[in-house]
C-alpha cells in the first residue's frame, strides 16, 4: 500500500475560494467575513463553506438584510486597520448600497491623499444562464470597472479563483472578487466540467492585474473573463486542427493587462471578445480601444464582440440562451474574423 | 472646564468667520462658485459650536468620529491640526489630503477624523470603526455626527440596526439645526423627536433642547461611559441652531423672520453671559481669547496661503495604494 | 483491503433519490485518507464524501446519475 504525495487535488471553484479566505484567516487574525448567510450556511453559493466550523462568529458575521449598513462598516472596520471580506450577495443588489461602495470604499484613499487605507474585499456572485432572470443574472464588471478607485478581479476557474482571493485578502486597496454562478461547480446547477479543477492545498496567490493565455493559438486572440472563458476553451479544443485558438482569460479587469491583450493581437491579428456583461458602453469596448488607441493596423479584420445584448436579461430559457454568448455564437465568431 | 467650553467655542466661531471671510473675498465681481481661493462648496457650522464642544470634551485619543458636509467644527474639537485642516480647504499640498479631498472630505487618521459629502453614510462607518475597536480590545468608541436630515435615509436606519444587533461602542448624534437646506424639519420628518425613532432600535435615546454646551457634555457623558463600559449604543438628537446659510451663498430667502430670531439664540453671547453671571469670565479675559483664537487662526490661513498648490500630475496619484 | 463507500442518508425518506453531482477524482486514482473524492446531494443539501482509507478508487456511478440513497457509490482498494 503506497501512499502518493499529492500536492493538488480537485476541488471546485467554491471550495477553492472558502479554502482561500480560511489560509488567510488563518495567517491573520484581522481578516474576517461578513454577509448574509454566510455563517452556517456557507454562503448561498458556497463562497465561505466550512468557515463558521473553523472561526465561529466572531470572525464569520451573519449580517441582516442590510447592505448600505454592513458594507459601509466593512469600509469602517478597513480604516481602522482590519480586513474585512464582505459579500455581497448578487451584484445585482449593488443599487441599495451603491453609494458605499463607489463613493466611500472607492474614493477615501484617493481623498486622503493616500493617507487612509481601505484593505477591503467586496465579493459578489455574478452571472445567469440558469434562469434567475433580470435582477439576479447580471454580470456589471464594466459598471464598477469604470468608477476609479475599484481593483476588480473575475476567475474563470479554481486555482485562479483561490489565487486572487488570497491576493485581494493581501491587497492594501478595495478589490472586488466578482465570481461567475456557473463556475462554483455547485451541485445544483448546470456545471461546466472547467469548474473542479486541480488546485494546490498549500497558500498560494495569482497577481492582480496579470491575464492568462489559457490556450495558445495563433491564428485569432478570443479575449475573455469568467464564465465565457470556460466556453471559449471548449471552442477552441474543438477547433484543433482546424483554426489556432488563442484564449485570454483577463482573469483581472482593474487594472486591465493591456498588454497581454496588445502582444496576443500583436501576433494574430484578428480578435474576438465574449463578455456576458452588456454589450454596449462596457469591457468589450475597451478591449477594443486598447488596440485602437496604440494600432488599429494590428487588425487584419474587423473585431467580433460575442456580448450579452443591451437587453435586461430574460426569464423564459430559450430567451436568455438567444441572448447569451453560448460555445456556437463564439465559434461563429471565429469563423468570421478568419474569413476577414 | 466651562472656559475652557467657552473658549474652543471662540475659536471654532473665529475660524468659521475668517474661512467665510476668504471664501467670499475673491468671488467678486459676479459671485462665481468656482473661483477664489477657496473654490467650490463651504458649509460653516456657526451656531454649532456647542455640539462639537460639548461631545468632543468626553473624547480621548484613539475615539473615532465621522462627521457631515459641515465639518469643520467637530474637526477642530476632535483635535484635527488646524494648519493642515486649512492647507486642504485651500487645496494645498501640505493639506490634509495632498488638496485631493476639500473641505468635505477631510481625513486625519491619527484623530480617527473623517467626513462625507453624502448625508448619513458616515454612520454605517461608524460601526464598522466601533466593530474594529472591541475586535482589538480597546475601549475606544466610534462617534458618528448627521444632521437632522439624514434620519429619513436608509444608512441612518441600518447603521442604528446593526449597532444595536451587535451591541457596539458608538454613539450616533443628530445636529438638528431645523433646516435640510431649505426644507424645515416639520416638511420632511413626522416624528417630532427622533429619539423616539432610535429608541425603536433598542437603542438609549435622548433628545436634547437649548444648545448649551454643558448640558450636550453631560448626555455625551453618559453615552461615552456606557459605550466605554461594554454598554452598546447611545443616541443623542441635539437641537442647535445653524446661523448662517446651508451653504456660503446661500440667500435663505425661504426663512424668513425665522433668522432673525435664530440670531438671537447664538450660543456664544448668551455662554458668555452665563460664564460672566458665574463671576468666570470678564471682558479682559474674553478679549484674551478671542485674540488667541485670531492669532492661531490666521497663522493657519496665512500657512496654508503659503503653500505649494499640487502640480497637476498629482492628480493621477492615490487612485490605489 | 477494499472498502465499499455508500451514498449516504441524508433524507428521512429512504427512497429519496439523491444525485451524485461531482466526482473529483477518476477510477483509478491513487487517494489519500480523508480525501473529498466526490460531493452528492439530497433535496438541495449536499455533502462532500471522503475516503475513508488511503488506496486506488474506482468510481461506481456516473456523474449527474441519481442514485438511491445507501447505495453503493465507490470503492477502494488500500
Amino acid at each position: 500500500m503506497t501512499a502518493t504525495e499529492t500536492e493538488t487535488r480537485r476541488i471546485t471553484t467554491a471550495k477553492a475560494i472558502s479554502e482561500a479566505i480560511a489560509q488567510e484567516m488563518r495567517a491573520n487574525p484581522d481578516v474576517f467575513v461578513m454577509g448574509e448567510d454566510v455563517g452556517t450556511y456557507g454562503g448561498i453559493f458556497g463562497s465561505t463553506g466550512g468557515l463558521y466550523d473553523e472561526f465561529g462568529s466572531e470572525r464569520i458575521l451573519d449580517t441582516p438584510i442590510s447592505e448600505t449598513g454592513f458594507i459601509g462598516a466593512g469600509i469602517g472596520a478597513a480604516v481602522e486597520g482590519l480586513r474585512p471580506v464582505v459579500e455581497l450577495m448578487f451584484v445585482d443588489f449593488f443599487g441599495v448600497c451603491m453609494d458605499q461602495i463607489y463613493n466611500h470604499m472607492a474614493k477615501i484613499h484617493y481623498e486622503s491623499g493616500g493617507n487612509v487605507k481601505v484593505p477591503m474585499v467586496l465579493m459578489m456572485a455574478v452571472g445567469g444562464g440558469y434562469s434567475d432572470a433580470a435582477q439576479h443574472s447580471q454580470c456589471l464588471w464594466a459598471t464598477f470597472a469604470h468608477m476609479p478607485g475599484l481593483k476588480v478581479v473575475v476567475p474563470s476557474n479554481p486555482y485562479d479563483a483561490k489565487g486572487l482571493m488570497a491576493s485581494a485578502i493581501q491587497d492594501d486597496n478595495p478589490v472586488l472578487f466578482m465570481f461567475h454562478k456557473g463556475v462554483m461547480g455547485l451541485p445544483w446547477m448546470a456545471k461546466n466540467p472547467r469548474s473542479i479543477g486541480d488546485v494546490p492545498e498549500e497558500r498560494y496567490t495569482v497577481p492582480i492585474g496579470k491575464a492568462n493565455v489559457a490556450h495558445e493559438g495563433s491564428d485569432v486572440t478570443v479575449v475573455s473573463v469568467s464564465m465565457s472563458v470556460q466556453h471559449c476553451l471548449d471552442v477552441a479544443e474543438a477547433l484543433e486542427g482546424t483554426t489556432s485558438v488563442e484564449v485570454l482569460d483577463l482573469r483581472t479587469i482593474v487594472p486591465l493587462d493591456r498588454e497581454a491583450i496588445l502582444k496576443s493581437v500583436g501576433k494574430t491579428g484578428r480578435l474576438v471578445i465574449v463578455d456576458e456583461d452588456y454589450k454596449s458602453f462596457g469591457l468589450s469596448g475597451e478591449v477594443v480601444a486598447t488596440i485602437t488607441d496604440t494600432d488599429p493596423r494590428l487588425l487584419k479584420a474587423p473585431v467580433q464582440r460575442v456580448a450579452y445584448p443591451d437587453v435586461p436579461v430574460p426569464y423564459s430559457r430559450v430567451l436568455e440562451y438567444e441572448a447569451l454568448p453560448t460555445r456556437d455564437k463564439i465559434q461563429k465568431a471565429i469563423e468570421t474574423v478568419m474569413k476577414g | 472646564m466651562r472656559l475652557g467650553f467657552y473658549s474652543e467655542m471662540v475659536r471654532i466661531r473665529t475660524y468659521e468667520e475668517a474661512i467665510r471671510r476668504d471664501y467670499h473675498a475673491d468671488k467678486t465681481p459676479a459671485w462665481d462658485i468656482g473661483a477664489g481661493l477657496i473654490p467650490g462648496e463651504m458649509h460653516l457650522a456657526a451656531g454649532q459650536e456647542p455640539v462639537a464642544v460639548g461631545l468632543c470634551a468626553n473624547l480621548v485619543q484613539g475615539d473615532a468620529l465621522t462627521g457631515p458636509h459641515r465639518p469643520h467644527h467637530l474637526a477642530l474639537a476632535k483635535g484635527v491640526d488646524m494648519k493642515a485642516m486649512t492647507a486642504e480647504i485651500f487645496g494645498r499640498t501640505t493639506g490634509l489630503g495632498k488638496g485631493k479631498g476639500g473641505h468635505m472630505h477631510l481625513f486625519d487618521p491619527s484623530q480617527h477624523f473623517s467626513c462625507s459629502g453624502i448625508i448619513a453614510e458616515g454612520y454605517p462607518v461608524a460601526v464598522g470603526q466601533a466593530l474594529a475597536f472591541r475586535r482589538r480590545g480597546t475601549d475606544n468608541i466610534a462617534v458618528a455626527v448627521a444632521g437632522e436630515g439624514a434620519v429619513n435615509q436608509g444608512a441612518f436606519h441600518e447603521a442604528l440596526n446593526l449597532a444595536s444587533l451587535w451591541n457596539l461602542p458608538v454613539i450616533f448624534v443628530i445636529e438638528d439645526n431645523d433646516w435640510a437646506i431649505s426644507v424645515h424639519r416639520d416638511s420632511s420628518t413626522p416624528v417630532k423627536d427622533n429619539a423616539e425613532r432610535a429608541a425603536s432600535y433598542g437603542i438609549p435615546s435622548k433628545r436634547i433642547e437649548g444648545n448649551d454646551v454643558e448640558a450636550i457634555y453631560e448626555a455625551s457623558k453618559q453615552a461615552v461611559e456606557r459605550a466605554r463600559a461594554g454598554g452598546g449604543p447611545s443616541f443623542l438628537e441635539v437641537h442647535t441652531v445653524r446661523l448662517w446659510g446651508h451653504f456660503e451663498g446661500d440667500a435663505q430667502a425661504y426663512r424668513g423672520d425665522e433668522l432673525t430670531e435664530a440670531e438671537s439664540r447664538d450660543p456664544i453671547p448668551l455662554y458668555a453671559t452665563k460664564l460672566e453671571n458665574a463671576g468666570i469670565l470678564d471682558e479682559a479675559t474674553a478679549a484674551a481669547i478671542k485674540q488667541t483664537a485670531v492669532d492661531e487662526v490666521e497663522e493657519a490661513i496665512a500657512f496654508a496661503k503659503a503653500s505649494p498648490e499640487p502640480a497637476p500630475s498629482d492628480a493621477y496619484l492615490h487612485v490605489f495604494a | 483491503m477494499s472498502v465499499v463507500i455508500e451514498f449516504p442518508t441524508l433524507s428521512k425518506d429512504e427512497a429519496a433519490e439523491g444525485v451524485l453531482a461531482t466526482w473529483f477524482v477518476r477510477s483509478g486514482e491513487t487517494v489519500k485518507a480523508g480525501q473529498v473524492i466526490a460531493e452528492v446531494m439530497v433535496d438541495k443539501v449536499s455533502v462532500d464524501i471522503e475516503a475513508p482509507i488511503a488506496g486506488v478508487v474506482t468510481c461506481l456511478v456516473e456523474e449527474e446519475a441519481a442514485v438511491i440513497q445507501g447505495s453503493p457509490i465507490a470503492e477502494i482498494e488500500g
